[in-house]
């Protein structure tokens, strides 16, 4: 029953692991660029074998970056019945849209293909890396690495009089955020199933009586954050912090040749995903 | 300065994004209802609280980052396409403003009402169009979509935003700061 309620614990992003490890130590401009075209490669890839090989790298990464692999995959736990239930319906009602390959099963507007397999289990597969991969990304990278990352990515947007910082401040004011509002969200979850309050216990066929559970946590969770962000924004203003001047950063980035050795492999790999016609 | 990033801009536009990366990575934000698209969502809300609250510039940015996080965490072909997932998104907290805008003067509680209601309405319309226009369903299945999985999201839209917002505005007008208005 505990378990219903720990959200934090399931939730990576925006947690740090310093173990120091190689993955740590890359430029973080480098490590964003090369996980930002990895996922979308992954994103692309209908394979069997492309998705194996995405997983095995995700795992590899995992094992690189010294970081205990329970971190990915407690991301991945309170999804499984979701992936499940998603599963079911896509192999049930996607036959008739993916009709392609080989019939297997033909029942009524039930219609079972290869095809239609093959997008239930890449699907599924698909996001396990896609989680695993961003896991590693934002928990071997801090926030202010990350920050700086994206900023100096963006940076040729500048000339267009595109606010590059601003926006890389909100992305990491939005990631930063993620796992606070997983622990109130989890206080306010205790406090009011301890008043008597009944969450996720009904049976998920009755849409509407689940979706009122749910509208006391979600109120209470947009008003502690619009509060949190009152005293971000009185923190900053007291600090005098001005949108939109030129400033200079407290650490320098130089990309070394083990930066450019871990893009040119990442670039490799993501266009073997892209491109290559895999057999299966 | 409505339009322009202030600090206030920045910070809200952040957290509501925190608030919709979380609701999507929790699963909290997704109401299963069995069709094509796989669930109605609630997580376009933070995008219509962005919009009525600071503005479009607010508003488009929450949506972008509601479409990124909802595009990563897709588990159907539908939502892995950004043209689906991200560009419809970018709408949602800009139409919510201008309803809001529009009817604010005649009465405050029937503004954010409408503009909570279309808002919701512009993300179930614009992804539903471009899921038939990418070929991803036929316009028969998007009119059942929009049926099953439209209207609980406008309803629950709705019931959210106002209590949000009207909450937000009677915790003494909801401002620590007093200086945001002139920076």
């Amino acid at each position: 029953m505990a378990s219903e309620f720990e959200l934090s614990r399931n939730i990576t992003i925006g947690q740090y692991v310093p173990t120091g490890s190689y993955i740590h130590r890359l430029d973080p401009r480098i490590k964003l660029l090369v996980f930002t075209i990895l996922v979308l490669a992954i994103a692309l890839n209908t394979s069997y074998l492309g998705n194996a090989l995405g997983l095995l790298l995700s795992i590899y990464l995992f094992w690189a970056s010294k970081i205990p692999i329970s971190y990915g995959l407690s991301g991945i736990k309170p999804a499984i019945p979701f992936i499940i239930i998603l599963a079911v319906l896509q192999l049930i009602f996607q036959g008739n849209v993916f009709s392609g390959g080989t019939l297997f099963f033909e029942y009524g507007f039930i219609l079972i293909t290869s095809e239609s397999i093959r997008l239930v289990i890449v699907s599924a597969v698909r996001f396990v890396e896609i989680i695993l991969l961003s896991s590693v990304l934002t928990l071997s990278t801090s926030t202010t690495e990350l920050t700086h990352a994206i900023q100096s990515l963006l940076s040729p947007l500048k000339k267009i009089k595109f606010p590059v910082h601003e926006l890389s401040l909100i992305i990491t004011i939005a990631i930063r955020f993620v796992p606070t509002f997983a622990i109130e969200m989890e206080k306010m979850m205790k406090a009011q199933a301890s008043r008597g309050a009944d969450f996720g216990s009904g049976e998920w066929w009755r849409i509407i009586q689940r979706t009122k559970d749910m509208l006391p946590i979600i109120i209470p969770l947009f008003n502690i954050a619009l509060s949190r962000a009152e005293d971000l924004i009185l923190a900053m203003e007291s600090r005098c912090y001005t949108p939109g001047n030129d400033r200079s950063a407290y650490s320098v980035y130089k990309a070394l040749g083990r930066d450019y050795l871990v893009l040119f492999i990442g670039l490799l790999l993501s266009f073997l995903l892209f491109f290559y016609p895999f057999p299966y | 300065m409505k339009g322009s990033l202030t600090v206030r801009n920045i910070v809200i536009a952040g957290v509501l994004g925190a608030v919709a990366i979380l609701l999507g990575v929790t699963r909290l934000g997704y109401i299963p209802v069995p069709t094509a698209a796989g669930n109605a969502t609630i997580m376009h809300i933070p995008a219509i609280i962005g919009g009525i609250m600071q503005g479009p510039i607010v508003g488009a940015i929450v949506g972008i980052i509601f479409g990124v996080s909802s595009f990563l965490n897709a588990t159907v072909p539908l939502f892995k396409d950004p043209l689906v997932a991200i560009l419809p998104r970018l709408f949602i907290g800009v139409v919510a403003w201008l309803v809001y805008v529009g009817i604010r003067r005649k009465s405050e509680y029937l503004a954010i009402g409408t503009a909570a209601f279309l808002g919701t309405l512009t993300n179930t319309v614009l992804v539903l169009t471009m899921a038939v226009v990418r070929g991803y369903m036929g316009a028969e299945v998007a009119w059942t979509v929009a049926i099953t999985s439209g209207i609980p999201e406008a309803v629950v839209g709705t019931i959210v935003t106002l209590a949000v917002v009207l909450a937000w505005k009677q915790i003494g007008k909801g401002k620590k700061s007093r200086i945001s208005e002139d920076l």
